[in-house]
């Protein structure tokens, strides 16, 4: 059974005039381990798939299975926690909470679910040990470059435990040096919780290092390669 | 955590955070304040009165309460005051005399109670001894002596040590007239009973009256502390089922009226300017989950339920207005206490206080259940102003408010 599985999804947006199709019948499946880059031209529909593989948005027709259960179908309620025991996100840009620190940010996803003080503590050192931000847990967002925070957003993303997770364009902010550091970072916590990386990127240094390229465009999808 | 992540959103924008803050604090300060005073010209004009001539408690024949005649006295006042000098609670009594009638000048003539009294019981009483302006209260040195308000002697055009006529009927309807001998002017807070009480020795009225043993209309008592109020009320009421015992409330009931009222007034007031705080406070919140709407999607996003979300803008308006509404009570708090223990001289206003029956030196106080109804005041208010702001941040669609903001 694939970890992912994309079934006949389309997603128009009807908020305006003309109705914007973002997403035509697109057909594909993920597994367990896998570091896949999901790329193709501004508003090929890159991000739209992403939102709806983590349950944030909803297609117009067709399904996603997330290890065999539909979620298409879930109440809202229903996905906010399905969401927060199954999938990491990283997101581009301003993904902590600012007037949290390092590790209260990664402690802060555990809290949620429900984690003791004392685990969900130990488990947020060890994540950003991880990350190779050991010597920065008590510093606010403010006080981290631009790939640190990605750092700490990867370790909150790990912290749930979750089946995969979905990054949207996490270097577009970065510079070149981070953004090889960053995706260092997460090629070996691939290897390490073999853990499912998907990223939605036109960077072509992520698309270098990804294990799987999916090309979109106009919505549809348009290449495979392994 | 949240409490935390709750308190340290209030902190993000210190600028405005503690604009916001000043406004509550000083707007509650002010409310409380004002409030604290009009309580504390409400219960002087309540302690004026029961040091007046009020007392604490009074007891009547039931018939003088329907119609103050000469004839409608206590049978067995000897009973009443012999359970008076047992009780604790009881600090002194007055057992007066009290006859309405006329007084007279060369010049005018006034409708009076002519109140006849034990001069040292009187004194034990009320408070009147200090409100003398002129000479001095009832003696034994004169014949027959009166002691009667400024305002009154103003009126007929009497000075100190002038005679005045007191005109009144014994207990047969016979007019009996009475001369007597100003020795003292009293001027105390209410010009009302300043022009219309005289008080003379009961002695000299009841030998008028043609009776034998003074004949007791009234007996006012003072008790030790207000707090006993109610327990010596019932014992005086189960002992004496034909006498009828009030306490000053039922006698003055416009003093009583006027008490509650200034307390619905305070409240009022602090209720219109908290009204007026929520505006201001919605305002702050909006303005904040505005400025994070990128932040809250991602809190949705990666699995904050709405309800959580809710209840942290829910908990950043509380503590917003918390401390807001602490400050304030403290601001409050200390001004009044400062101004109760100093007062605040109005004699400057003295002619418009003394029509009210109020003291020119007030001293404003604030019962400790004010403070904690004021508490539960704001926070009720704080939970409506975040009730706009927290309802829009649970309204945002997580996807659209990382993706657009």
């Amino acid at each position: 059974m694939a970890l992912i599985d994309v079934r006949h999804i389309t997603k128009t947006y009807n908020s305006t005039a003309v109705p914007v199709h973002a997403l035509r019948d697109v057909n594909v499946h993920f597994e367990k381990k896998e570091f896949t880059a999901i790329v193709g031209p501004s508003g090929s529909g890159k991000t739209t798939l992403l939102n709806i593989l983590g349950g944030l948005d909803a297609p117009t027709s067709g399904e996603v299975l997330i290890g065999g259960q539909n979620i298409t179908g879930m109440k809202e309620s229903a996905l906010v926690e399905f969401r927060l025991r199954h999938i990491g996100f990283v997101f581009q840009a301003y993904n902590l909470i600012p007037v949290l620190t390092a590790i209260e940010n990664v402690e802060f996803i555990m809290l949620l679910q429900g984690v003791g003080k004392k685990e969900r503590h130990e488990r947020a050192r060890t994540l950003l040990a991880d990350v190779g931000l050991a010597d920065r847990l008590d510093s606010r967002p403010s006080q981290l470059s631009g790939g640190q925070q990605q750092r700490v957003a990867v370790a909150r993303a790990l912290a749930s435990r979750p089946r995969f997770v979905l990054a949207d364009e996490p270097t577009a902010n970065l510079d070149s040096e981070s953004t090889t550091s960053l995706l260092d970072m997460m090629e070996e916590m691939n290897a390490k919780y073999e853990m499912t990386f998907i990223f939605s990127t036109h960077d072509a240094r992520v698309i270098e290092r990804a294990h799987r390229v999916i090309t979109l465009e106009d919505g549809r999808f348009q290449e495979d390669k392994q | 955590m949240l409490f935390l992540l709750a308190w340290r959103n209030v902190w993000r924008n210190v600028k405005r955070s503690t604009i916001i803050i000043v406004s509550i604090a000083l707007g509650l300060a002010g409310g409380l304040f004002a409030g604290a005073v009009m309580m504390g010209m409400g219960e002087s004009m309540i302690n004026s009165a029961i040091d007046r001539n009020l007392g604490h408690l009074q007891i009547h024949s039931p018939a003088y309460r329907r119609d103050a005649l000469v004839s409608n006295y206590i049978r067995s006042p000897q009973k009443v005051l012999s359970l008076l000098d047992t009780l604790g609670s009881v600090k002194a009594y007055s057992a007066r005399t009290l006859l309405e009638g006329m007084a007279s000048s060369a010049n005018s003539s006034y409708g009076v109670t002519i109140t006849g009294v034990d001069p040292e019981r009187e004194r034990e009483t009320t408070a009147l001894v200090s409100m003398l302006v002129a000479g001095n209260f009832l003696a034994d040195k004169y014949r027959t002596q009166a002691v009667i308000g400024k305002k009154l002697a103003e009126r007929l055009g009497l000075k100190l040590k002038s005679k005045i006529i007191l005109t009144f009927q014994d207990r047969s309807g016979e007019i009996v007239y009475m001369a007597a001998r100003i020795v003292g002017l009293f001027k105390t807070e209410s010009t009302a009973f300043d022009e219309m009480t005289v008080f003379v020795r009961q002695k000299d009225v009841t030998r008028l009256l043609g009776a034998r043993k003074p004949l007791i209309h009234e007996i006012a008592i003072r008790l030790k502390n207000s707090s006993t109020l109610p327990a010596t009320k019932t014992r005086l009421a189960s002992g004496f089922s034909d006498l009828k015992v009030e306490e000053w409330r039922e006698i003055a009931p416009e003093l009583a009226f006027m008490s509650t009222s200034v307390e619905s007034f305070t409240y009022l007031f602090v209720a219109i300017i908290i009204f007026a705080l929520i505006f201001g406070i919605t305002n702050t919140m909006l303005m904040a989950v505005m400025e994070r709407i990128h932040e809250l999607g991602i809190l949705m996003a990666v699995g904050m339920k709405r309800g959580r979300v809710f209840i942290m803008i829910l908990m950043e308006t509380l503590l917003l207005s918390f401390v807001g509404g602490m400050l304030g009570m403290l601001i409050g708090g200390a001004a009044i206490a400062w101004f109760n223990h100093f007062g605040i001289d109005l004699s400057a206003f003295a002619q418009g206080l003394e029509g009210f029956g109020s003291g020119t030196t007030l001293y404003p106080y604030l019962p400790g259940v004010m403070y904690a109804a004021l508490t539960v005041m704001i926070v009720v208010a704080a939970n409506i102003s975040a009730l706009m702001p927290a309802w829009k941040a649970v309204r945002l669609k997580p996807a659209q408010a990382v993706r657009v903001y």
